[in-house]
């Protein structure tokens, strides 16, 4: 990966605390705001149950999901707010063809909108599913959440951190883990005993703390190897392998082309003609 | 008579099918047309799910290894130097740059941004498969389009290309070779990145050794689908017996294919490979008939020998192969509960796509000389103006 620096814990990240998270959604209008995004259409009760709209889109880089379930015999919501998790090994950067991704020593992952050429692999190499598309377009390109990159760059938080009240806090990534984990030893009652996105991917830049576990919730199961790996582990052959059969082949063709031009010249001597004229 | 009328009265002469081919294109380049003009979310079946569809998965993922047969044979002919089956090259070189091209077509057609291709050219990400694979593929297609001037220069007489082509005849060859074996490997590689999303059926660290090595089985069986049909539908000559020396080459690389196969599913697969009944059946027809029956029909001698039988076990291969790619890149790919069909303007589109390539096949053979390339009864010298061999070069033979 062309991520110079391996360590991640200066890196800004968010602490997502979802017990703490109301289901304002003040994130997803925030995010509108600032990024510009068009409103969709939607109805309520398309997706799985309250949220809205139903899924991330070209218009929507983050959501809250909602998730009903009983306590106590009472009806009780549960979040998580969708978002892009800015890996420390982005997936979406390692295989895109352009390099229009970029994972910033500040720690958002961010896209270049004039490189990339549309091919939608990084769709296809996201764990989390967070690149979308402008399906409405006739040359489309890819939209995801940019980390508010505009404003971490000249030292604000993001858009949904800002407006968040209470569930999203913003700093050093390192920092962001002490805490959550003196949250959970504080209220050890409260939380889930894990962190999602602490080795998820190889690490990411936006660490949950939740009270259900993840995949109620919604969260993915996700190898904890950085992905980029996956790939790398064949593609650094790629030298190596055209040499070796570039010069394999070389040599195999020389020696059996020297073989045949022998056996000619051999030829040619037994009948005692002088080489003519040959193909 | 205007040029216009010539050329009408050209495809007059042609046979229906032929004809029916040009109907098939000219839809399949409407279909594309609608594709710009309407974008990709509304003529086709893609969606944020499912962001690559029929295009990715035949016109690229497919075509590619369907386009191996020309750096297979050629490395067999010209490397190994089983001389004899040098007859069989051309056809073989030519179906390569259609289909080569016609990746390429689909892939721009697939694009968001088709004007911005060359962006790969000039922001290198030497960590993406898809920049190794379009960096190949760019220059595998230059590679074949200069193959495939020998014949377009023997039609017009061109003899100091031809000569020029004829000097640098290996060292293409070797090229076309190393650079098949990275982008047909690459083309798996694409899908080591996903993870867990591609089922483990599918999905293991080989998965680019399997592809290169499928990617060989299909180019041999192309070449001798392709031969036996253009003798039995074209008048081409009969070259039955070169078909039976590849038949007898063929069943060792299924068998390497199937090894590693085997040996990578059983040793290197990670997550449940059961769960899935219907990817299951997918797997195993992809298996049981796409390599395992081909291979067992080829070790007969009597399958080899016989015309049909040996078209039929090719076939199978074929289809085996298509099988795997599409398991691959789309069934194998889909999570449980979901489901990806194409549209119909993504299926005309690629149905034109083939009718291009047969046709244009077709037509090529018809103008060019492809088949009547008989090392051994065409005249092969070029005109002396230069008085060189009349000196008496011995040496200058040994490349011919």
């Amino acid at each position: 990966m062309s991520s110079e620096n391996k360590d991640f814990n200066k890196t800004k990240a968010f602490l997502i605390d979802m017990t703490k998270c109301t289901g304002c959604r003040g994130c997803q209008v925030a995010c509108k705001q600032w990024n510009q995004l068009g409103a969709e259409k939607t109805e309520f009760f398309t997706g799985e149950g309250y949220q809205n709209p139903p899924l991330m889109s070209e218009y929507t880089f983050t959501r809250i999901k909602f998730r009903d379930y009983e306590k106590n015999g009472q009806n009780e919501f549960a979040f998580y707010k969708e978002m892009c998790m800015h890996c420390n090994e982005p997936a979406c950067a390692s295989v895109c063809p352009v390099g229009a991704f970029k994972k910033t020593k500040e720690g958002p992952v961010t896209y270049d909108a004039d490189r990339c050429i549309g091919c939608r692999f990084c769709m296809v190499a996201c764990p989390f599913g967070v690149p979308k598309y402008e399906w409405s377009k006739a040359l489309p390109l890819v939209r995801k959440c940019t980390g508010c990159y505009s404003r971490v760059k000249e030292g604000l938080k993001p858009a949904c951190a800002t407006t968040c009240v209470s569930a999203i806090t913003y700093g050093n990534r390192e920092d962001m883990i002490k805490e959550a984990n003196k949250r959970i030893a504080a209220r050890p009652e409260k939380y889930l005993k894990k962190l999602y996105g602490s080795e998820e991917a190889g690490g990411t830049s936006v660490i949950y703390l939740t009270a259900l576990p993840f995949d109620e919730l919604g969260f993915k199961p996700v190898t904890k190897r950085p992905l980029p790996s996956y790939t790398w582990q064949a593609l650094r052959l790629v030298p190596g392998i055209f040499l070796t059969v570039g010069s394999s082949l070389s040599l195999l063709s020389w020696f059996n082309h020297r073989k045949e031009r022998i056996a000619k010249e051999e030829e040619m001597r037994k009948s005692g003609a002088t080489p003519k004229e040959e193909s | 008579m205007t040029a216009a009328k010539i050329i009408a009265n050209e495809i007059k002469g042609y046979h229906r099918f032929v004809q029916f081919l040009i109907v098939l294109v000219a839809l399949g380049a409407l279909a594309s047309l609608a594709r710009f003009v309407f974008g990709l979310g509304v003529t086709t079946n893609l969606n944020d799910t499912f962001p690559w569809g029929l295009w990715i998965s035949f016109d690229v993922v497919t075509a590619v290894p369907l386009a191996a047969g020309a750096f297979t044979l050629g490395a067999i002919v010209h490397c190994f130097h089983i001389k004899k089956l040098e007859p069989l090259v051309r056809p073989a070189i030519v179906t390569g740059f259609l289909g080569y091209s016609l990746v390429c077509v689909g892939l721009l057609l697939d694009l968001g941004q088709p004007q911005r291709c060359w962006h790969t050219m000039v922001y290198w990400n030497p960590h993406s498969p898809m920049f190794e694979v379009s960096m190949c593929i760019a220059a595998y297609t230059t590679v074949l389009f200069l193959e495939f001037l020998s014949p377009v220069c023997e039609k017009f007489g061109y003899h100091v290309p031809l000569r020029l082509l004829r000097t640098i005849e290996m060292p293409l060859v070797i090229a076309a070779a190393s650079i098949s074996t990275l982008h047909q490997s690459s083309l798996g590689t694409f899908f080591l990145i996903a993870v867990d999303k591609l089922h483990s059926l599918w999905y293991n660290p080989l998965l680019p050794l399997l592809f290169w090595l499928s990617a060989m089985c299909a180019g041999i069986s192309i070449i001798i689908v392709e031969a036996t049909m253009s003798h039995k539908y074209m008048g081409q000559p009969d070259e039955g017996e070169l078909l039976e020396t590849l038949a007898k080459i063929l069943p060792w690389v299924i068998t390497v294919y199937l090894s590693v196969k085997i040996f990578s599913l059983v040793a290197l697969t990670q997550g449940p490979l059961f769960n899935r009944p219907g990817l299951l059946v997918l797997f195993a027809v992809e298996v049981l008939c796409g390599v395992i029956l081909p291979l067992v029909m080829l070790m007969s001698r009597n399958v080899r020998e016989s015309s049909r039988l040996r078209a039929t076990a090719a076939w199978l291969v074929i289809a085996g192969v298509i099988l795997n790619r599409f398991n691959v890149s789309m069934f194998g790919m889909e999570a449980p509960g979901t489901f990806y069909y194409p549209s119909f303007l993504e299926s005309v589109v690629t149905i034109g796509i083939i009718a291009a390539h047969i046709l244009f096949f077709v037509l090529i053979a018809k103008y060019f000389p492809i088949f009547e390339h008989h090392p051994e009864t065409v005249d092969y010298s070029i005109p002396d103006h230069f008085r060189k061999n009349e000196k008496g070069h011995a040496h200058g033979a040994a490349k011919a």
